[in-house]
């Protein structure tokens, strides 16, 4: 498709501009957080514990330690962000070049990989995330690598459906008479092909890694205190829903907004990409 | 044809019950700590600690220590929880049917709210209505569950004082957990609807019904949405691993005693025998639930034996 054209289309799809302008506002805020974080978001101050919004510079208020719900609600976009990225990548990376080997060579190759995701598809994912946290015990390495075991099946499945409506067209044919490698093939006559429904598949992950890793953190098996998440900011908050709710409401509108940004992106893709499925 | 389908998909489910069980197998062997001192008081002494390590196997090979656990697996002995010093099963048991309670309410709750919403919405493509089911559903999406959890009690029982937040009983108990499990599927169905009504609308026969002249009505419920029933039925079965997931967020936030709250517990507990029955049980439901419905639809599309 014409550059000119994908462009237009992506400045006229609501869907797509919120996503897209949303994103990338949180992405910039959680970068600069420390700087516009006006307290340090681990630091204690017991006199100021459960301030409301607004009073003595704590634009969101305190927790029940007295720290600054603000600061720890950009320090925690930090933690979220940056785990959901590397998460992404990772499950993207791997996941793709299983799914490209499984489709483009079948056979035994094709049975086993797929048996193997069938297996991962068949354990609900945070069930086996809590399992696999449990045993391991929590750290943040841990973390990566429990949601990138539960999640790159996403793409292998889609890249192996796309290798197999891909791989009998003349152009491979052409490259295989003319003695391409099957790695060359792949990469640089398969891959490209495959790039928008994984652009997709990749916003949609975004969003539901930040949710399963809040879940995770939340149950006190992803991010651990002191260190903010808004996963464990809302178990904090929970306690005290009487007495102090923007303990909750913020990390919730906060992992609301952005979850919903990639999830706007995502559809937004699918609209520019493939208009008559709106 | 189906019965050879069921045969073939019979096979899968075999396997993949064959790996989940060796996963489970393995998870508890990569968990810190000597699983025999964990079933003993901490004051148990070295020669107490040998002996039931001797009594549980430890000291034979792998696959024979594999091979006993899988056979008690069958003959239904999934081990000696630590924590509750009884038997694994029958905590699960006791606690499985309260989930079962949940699943089905959040099923039903979910679809008498999204497939009138889809099917409307598709009908009516490009309309506000359609637009308003849309955004339904990305939020549906975009919820964190442990928020929406936290959120309904807010509202509803702490400010309006409507709904009990927490422990089990009536249907009001059911009402907050439902809905907040719910939620997300009833955005996924209500997409799936919609897309699949804008899908068979286009096809000829309904072009053709619309043609004979008979009603519009009648053509939307009697003709097209049958057919845009299938998506649906799989979606539902692939979400069930998603409700047993979440079970866990919501079970332990309404304080839901089910086996999701269970799973949250025995973490807590670090009670591994526990965990890795609950891995293995929960894991054999969801491939139980999916094979079902692979076999439903099959019934209902007869092509899709011929894959």
């Amino acid at each position: 498709m014409e550059r000119k054209l994908i462009f237009k289309r992506m400045v006229k799809s609501k869907f797509f501009m919120t996503g897209f302008l949303v994103a990338v506002f949180v992405v910039i805020i959680s970068i600069l957080s420390p700087l516009l974080a006006n307290f340090d978001p681990t630091a204690n101050a017991l006199v100021d514990r459960l301030k409301s919004p607004g009073i003595a510079g704590h634009i969101l208020g305190t927790d029940q330690l007295g720290r600054d719900i603000f600061s720890r609600l950009l320090m925690g976009s930090r933690y979220s962000l940056l785990i959901a990225l590397v998460v992404v990548s990772l499950a993207a990376v791997i996941g793709t070049f299983l799914g490209l080997v499984s489709g483009y060579f079948g056979g035994r190759t094709d049975t086993l990989i797929m048996r193997i995701s069938e297996i991962f598809l068949s354990i609900p994912q945070l069930i086996l995330a809590i399992a696999i946290m449990a045993m391991l015990g929590t750290s943040v390495f841990n973390l990566v690598m429990v949601l990138v075991i539960t999640s790159w099946t996403q793409y292998c499945k889609l890249a192996r459906n796309n290798v197999l409506v891909q791989k009998n067209m003349d152009f491979v044919h052409a490259s295989q008479v003319m003695g391409a490698g099957n790695m060359h093939i792949m990469l640089t006559q398969i891959f490209p092909n495959i790039t928008t429904p994984l652009l997709i598949t990749i916003s949609q992950q975004f969003g539901m890694i930040i949710m399963v890793e809040a879940s995770l953190s939340f149950l006190g098996l992803g991010i651990q205190q002191p260190t903010p998440s808004w996963g464990n900011m809302i178990a904090d908050g929970r306690t005290y829903l009487t007495t102090a709710p923007w303990m909750v409401i913020a990390p919730g509108v906060a992992l609301m907004i952005t979850v919903l940004a990639f999830n706007f992106l995502g559809d937004g893709l699918r609209d520019v990409f493939d208009p008559k499925r709106t | 044809m189906y019965f050879r389908y069921i045969l073939r998909r019979l096979g899968q489910t075999v396997i993949v019950l064959f790996f989940i069980s060796i996963l489970a197998f393995a998870l508890i062997r990569i968990a810190p700590g000597n699983p025999a001192r964990m079933m003993l008081p901490d004051t148990a002494t070295e020669e107490q600690v040998h002996a039931k390590e001797m009594e549980m196997g430890l000291d034979k090979p792998l696959y024979i220590q594999y091979i006993k656990y899988i056979g008690g697996v069958l003959r239904g002995d999934l081990g000696t929880s630590a924590s509750y010093q009884t038997s694994v099963g029958s905590i699960i048991a006791d606690r499985f049917p309260a989930t079962l309670l949940l699943t089905a309410a959040t099923i039903l709750v979910s679809l008498l709210i999204s497939i009138p919403i889809g099917i409307i919405a598709g009908i009516r493509q490009g309309s506000m209505v359609d637009f308003l089911a849309m955004l339904f559903a990305l939020i549906g999406q975009s919820m964190s569950t442990v928020w929406l959890a936290v959120m309904m009690i807010y509202i509803f029982s702490v400010k309006l004082n409507l709904l009990p937040a927490l422990g089990m009983g009536g249907i009001k108990y059911l009402i907050l957990p439902a809905i907040t499990l719910g939620y997300p599927l009833a955005a996924q169905v209500t997409r799936m609807g919609r897309s699949g009504m804008i899908d068979v609308l286009r096809e000829d026969y309904i072009t053709a019904t619309l043609a004979k002249g008979i009603p519009e009505s009648r053509v939307y419920t009697k003709y097209a949405f049958k057919n845009a029933l299938i998506p649906i039925v799989t979606v539902v079965g692939l979400q069930v691993g998603y409700f047993l997931g979440g079970a866990v967020v919501v079970e332990t936030i309404f304080s839901w005693s089910g086996v999701g709250q269970l799973a949250n517990q025995a973490v807590g507990n670090r009670d591994y025998a526990l965990v890795q029955s609950l891995l293995l049980v929960i894991a054999a439901g969801f491939a139980l639930v999916n094979l079902i419905v692979d076999l439903i639809n099959a019934k209902i599309d007869p092509r899709i034996t011929l894959e």
